[in-house]
């Protein structure tokens, strides 16, 4: 079943008078349950993609569907719901709520859903991921790692159906970063969670379901159409 | 090599720190320029010309005839053409209509030729002013034609004579504000003065004899010759140099006031300034860091800072002027009814150009700080978060002192006044400290309070947000609060006690001047219920037989024993009074002559039961010795007496009678008609009436302190807007978070509005706090008076504030809210 698609997606940016087109008549499917790595060069347009497909940000032309639901001209507080519960978001760098620790970082989005259980979600989902004595910290006290674990089990509290991760190891060395992706394939295997996930390392879209290759723009390879 | 093109960019780059900056530098220069220029404005029209302001070079004041070796000599002098001399008498009287019952108070001024010899009487005619007052004429104040309903040409009585009155008016050299007077002023001829009747012996009448002398140079030999020929204690004999001036006094205290709370807004405006630049350096720390990376030196980085701030200064200063300039238009409304309409209010030079260096000092001494951190931005800053060292280095300390030097010096130089000038710093520094302990106290419970409601707990977490300064905003702001609350406080409960504190049955009509004889007369018009108190006048002269110096005691600010004082006699305490000190009013054990005094005595010299006062009465000396101290139980209008001596000492002594009674307030008018008839020289005091006149004064009083003080509400606004600037890189970081994480819009507004409003509440209680317990000190210890805590007051005031807090801090925010995410989010991706 196809969970998220866009059709004819444009996007272009004005840096002083000069219009810069970022994407470029983009149309893509993916599966529910796919790892999708979106790959391409720096400047490629990937995280201007990952952004629209997430509704962070709108297409100057096209549409965007999350399940069959057109999002593109959906106003922020209609979106609300879609961010805290269908999708969950992992960024390179880590965007974590300062004033908050650990615990309180991963209960956030289902406290704001009212769940009940929040606590014992996340003090669950912390041990899994080996944080339980780090909980009460606060982001200035974790290391990169324990940042991005901790960002991960944000991300799947209110268990979404897409995960949107922009470089998740981006800014993490090579042994935290292979961790943190098998974490995050893990995680996603266990829950069927869709997942795309933007990144210019060739090693890891090496464990993609499909690989989308942007380039000036543009999908050169991987594209599919229903 | 100056760097034009960085400082613009640092500019233009942060405009709304900017903004704050010029707006802060701009308060304090309104503060300091509008002040001095009232002052400079109120002493070249009232205050400088002292010699128009006594109508004189030399004045001799008694509340009786001056005594006949001064007269001689006064008269030797004025036969010698050294002098010339021209009494007045000053008193009130109640004036009649010839025809029909109404009948007013006024204040009368009974004057030979000659007055003024400096300063010229305004009549609305335009003519001189000795020309209409001939015999039979009265000129009189514009309020007796429209409260008496006649016109010029009509006849009043005073007191047994009736005079025409021959015009209005319009200024009066010696007094240039009458709101001191209870009743509107009247001038009558000297050659009338037998035909009133009204001046007898221990008549309440200033007897006022005005010198001029010949040789300028002679003025101080010539007063001092005077003084020897009298040696009354009950008669001053002052020059145009130290004569002491109601007016002069009044505004002398109501600048001294102002100046107060101009140098607190100062302060204020100080801490906006500073706290703004720590915001804007802070977010250039990167840049700095970037720049010293490059090879830049702390000294160019610095200089190039500096001349930013002296940049914002500068514009800063421009338009605080504009802003003095426009506020002149509003100050003539403002002070309306306390300085005559004469006076020109306008923006003075030298208080532009005292404003602009204490402008530039504030500004530099406030930037100096945040400047030299500056020091201490490391390269490496580049690459993570590089904390800072702690604030309170040596460096901070020796700005800080710095910094209290200077407000030291300005206040002193601003107040005149050493010891006031160390009890305000004294006072500020305390205010300080408790707001800090309070804040900290506050803090230290509310954090890790988890409330159930997921905005409130966001909101809590907000205000221990890194780098949030909190602490600073709520101590700045509850203690620029404590100081306007106390202000109210203390308005409402002087209004209390003098306004609205009448106790029932407590007496609304006074009677002044009562003549022995007339005593049993008058009580059968009033009736019983009427009480009367002997009056005799006397001096103190020594207390445990050290003699006072009445000149010193004049120069204290309140009220002293250097001046004339009624004393009475009776054996019995009044209704309102207690004794706080001896076993009764009198003892009867003691063989001395006794005397009973009111604890506001001991206020002004330090005395017990058992010491001795030395009074001058009709000029013989008489020493008494303090039998007990009594104190009133209530602060309403009430008659009291701050000496009372057994009925045995004083009844065979010349007196006048003083009155009080109550009386239906719809009968009071016709009263005093009947007897103003029957007893010219019997003055009625409608008291309700006085209150209201006093009231009218204390509320423009109010505004205008008020008025001033709100500067310091302004300055702590600032200091808010500054603050949310400060914390705008996470509060748009959080509210980024929270949108992407799916919180609707207003979710992120409530918690905002949640933050602001923990913040108005911390604050406005500490403040309500500090207030109450300031007030309570200063109405009983300073005012002597008791102490109500208008806590519904207090509430609302509370609200106010938390309110401006919520509303100012809101509209600060609204722009964080309508970031997109996701430009944000692309930002911190570049970086």
């Amino acid at each position: 079943m196809t969970i998220l698609q866009t059709r004819g997606v444009t996007k272009n940016y004005r840096i002083g008078n000069r219009e810069i087109k970022v994407l470029d008549s983009i149309s893509l499917e993916v599966a529910q349950g796919e790892f999708l790595v979106v790959k391409g060069e720096s400047g490629s347009g990937k995280s201007t993609l990952l952004t629209i497909l997430s509704g962070l940000d709108r297409p100057d032309e096209g549409r965007v569907f999350i399940e069959d639901l057109d999002i593109t001209d959906l106003n922020e507080d209609a979106l609300a719901p879609l961010r805290n519960a269908t999708f969950g978001f992992v960024f390179q760098s880590f965007h974590l709520v300062p004033s908050l620790n650990a615990l309180e970082n991963v209960m956030f989005p289902a406290e704001l859903k009212g769940d009940a259980g929040a606590r014992a979600k996340a003090e669950a989902l912390l041990d899994r991921v080996g944080l339980s004595e780090r909980m009460s910290n606060f982001p200035h006290q974790l290391s990169g790692g324990e940042k991005q674990r901790c960002a991960i089990c944000r991300a799947l509290i209110n268990d979404p159906r897409i995960i949107f991760a922009d470089e998740p190891t981006g800014n993490l060395d090579s042994v935290n970063g292979a961790a943190i992706l098998q974490l995050l394939l893990e995680l996603q295997r266990e829950r069927g969670t869709t997942l795309l996930l933007v990144t210019h390392s060739p090693e890891i879209a090496q464990s993609a379901d499909r690989v989308v290759t942007l380039k000036d723009g543009r999908i050169v390879t991987g594209q599919r159409h229903g | 090599m100056v760097n034009l093109r960085f400082i613009g960019r640092q500019i233009s780059g942060a405009k709304r720190q900017c903004t704050v900056f010029v707006l802060s530098v701009a308060l304090s220069m309104i503060t300091l320029v509008s002040l001095g220029s009232f002052r400079e404005s109120v002493e070249s029209s009232l205050l400088r010309d002292a010699q128009s302001l006594h109508a004189a070079d030399i004045i001799v004041h008694a509340h009786a005839a001056i005594p006949a070796a001064l007269q001689a000599e006064i008269a030797s002098l004025a036969g010698r053409g050294e002098i010339k001399s021209a009494r007045f008498w000053e008193f009130y009287s109640v004036v009649q209509k010839v025809k029909g019952d109404a009948s007013l108070l006024c204040n009368l001024k009974v004057v030979e030729p000659g007055y003024p010899f400096y300063g010229k009487v305004l009549l609305a005619s335009g003519r001189p002013f000795q020309e209409v007052l001939t015999q039979g004429s009265l000129i009189v104040d514009q309020t007796v034609l429209d409260r008496l309903r006649i016109a010029l040409g009509d006849a009043l009585k005073v007191g047994n004579a009736t005079l025409t009155v021959r015009d209005v008016l319009l200024q009066e050299p010696d007094r240039p504000v009458n709101f001191f007077a209870l009743g509107p002023r009247m001038f009558v001829a000297a050659a009338d003065q037998g035909s009133l009747g009204l001046i007898g012996h221990g008549s309440r009448v200033d007897h006022v004899t005005l010198i001029k002398v010949r040789d300028p140079e002679k003025l101080d030999k010539t007063a001092a010759r005077l003084r020897a020929a009298s040696n009354e204690s009950r008669l001053r004999v002052e020059t145009y140099k130290n004569a002491g001036s109601r007016v002069k006094r009044f505004f002398d205290n109501l600048l001294f006031f102002l100046n107060l709370s101009g140098i607190f807004t100062l302060l204020l405006s100080g801490f906006g300034i500073q706290s703004t630049l720590f915001a804007l350096l802070k977010e250039q720390e990167r840049t700095i860091a970037v720049m010293k990376a490059l090879g830049a030196r702390s000294r160019f980085i610095i200089g190039h800072f500096l001349g930013v701030t002296l940049i914002l200064g500068f514009t800063g200063t421009l338009a605080g002027l504009f802003g003095s300039f426009a506020l002149q238009r509003f100050l003539p409304t403002l002070f309306s009814g306390l300085i005559p309409a004469q006076v020109t209010l306008k923006v003075s030079a030298p208080a532009v150009a005292q404003g602009m260096l204490i402008g530039l000092l504030v500004v530099l001494l406030f930037t100096a700080l945040p400047l030299y951190r500056l020091k201490e931005v490391k390269p490496r800053a580049i690459f993570g978060k590089e904390e800072t060292g702690t604030l309170w280095n040596r460096s901070t300390w020796v700005i800080a002192g710095a910094g209290t030097l200077f407000f030291l010096t300005m206040v002193l130089i601003r107040l005149r006044d050493l010891k006031t000038g160390l009890y305000f710093m004294l006072a500020l520094v305390l205010l300080v400290l408790v707001s800090y302990l309070l804040a900290g106290l506050t803090l230290r419970l509310l954090r890790g309070r988890e409330p159930k409601n997921l905005q409130l707990r966001q909101a809590l977490k907000g205000l221990f947000r890194p780098h949030n300064a909190t602490l600073s905003i709520i101590v700045t702001l509850s203690a620029a609060l404590a100081v306007i609350f106390a202000i109210t406080l203390v308005e409402k409960n002087l209004d209390a006690s003098f306004i609205e504190a009448f106790p029932p049955g407590a007496p609304n009509v006074f009677l002044i001047d009562i003549q022995p004889g007339q005593k049993d007369d008058l009580a059968r018009i009033l009736g019983p219920g009427a009480s009367y108190y002997p009056i005799v006048r006397g001096t103190v002269s020594a207390v445990n037989e050290t003699l006072i110096d009445p000149e010193k005691e004049r120069r204290s600010r309140g009220d002293n024993l250097g001046r004339e004082f009624n004393l009475t006699y009776r054996g019995h305490l009044l209704a309102d009074e207690r004794i706080v000190s001896g076993s009764a009013l009198f003892r009867r054990d003691w063989p001395d002559l006794q005397v009973s005094v009111l604890d506001t005595v001991v206020k002004m010299h330090k005395m017990e039961v058992g010491d001795t006062i030395t009074f001058r009465v009709q000029g013989i000396p008489m020493t008494a010795r303090i039998s007990s101290v009594r104190t009133r139980t209530s602060g309403g209008l009430t008659p009291f007496f701050y000496f009372v001596f057994p009925e045995t000492v004083l009844s065979g002594a010349p007196h006048t009678v003083f009155g009080a009674a109550r009386v239906d307030k719809d009968r009071i008018s016709a009263l005093q008609n009947r007897i103003v008839s029957l007893f010219p020289n019997v003055s009625v005091i409608d008291l309700t009436e006085t209150v209201t006149v006093f009231g009218r004064i204390m509320a423009r009083l109010s505004a205008i302190v008020r008025f001033f003080t709100s500067f310091s509400i302004v300055a702590g606004v600032l200091i808010v807007v500054s603050s949310v600037f400060a914390t705008r890189y996470a509060r748009i970081q959080e509210a980024v978070y929270f949108t992407m994480l799916g919180a609707r819009r207003r979710f992120v507004f409530a918690v905002f509005a949640a933050e602001n409003l923990l913040l108005g509440v911390v604050s406005g209680v500490i403040a309500l706090l500090i207030s109450q317990v300031g007030s309570l000190i200063i109405c009983r210890k300073a005012l002597g008076m008791s102490y109500r805590p208008y806590l519904v007051e207090s509430l609302l005031l509370v609200l106010a504030t938390t309110l401006l807090v919520v509303l100012v801090g809101l509209a600060v925010s609204v722009p964080i809210l309508r970031q997109k995410p996701v430009a944000f989010l692309r930002e911190q991706a570049d970086e």
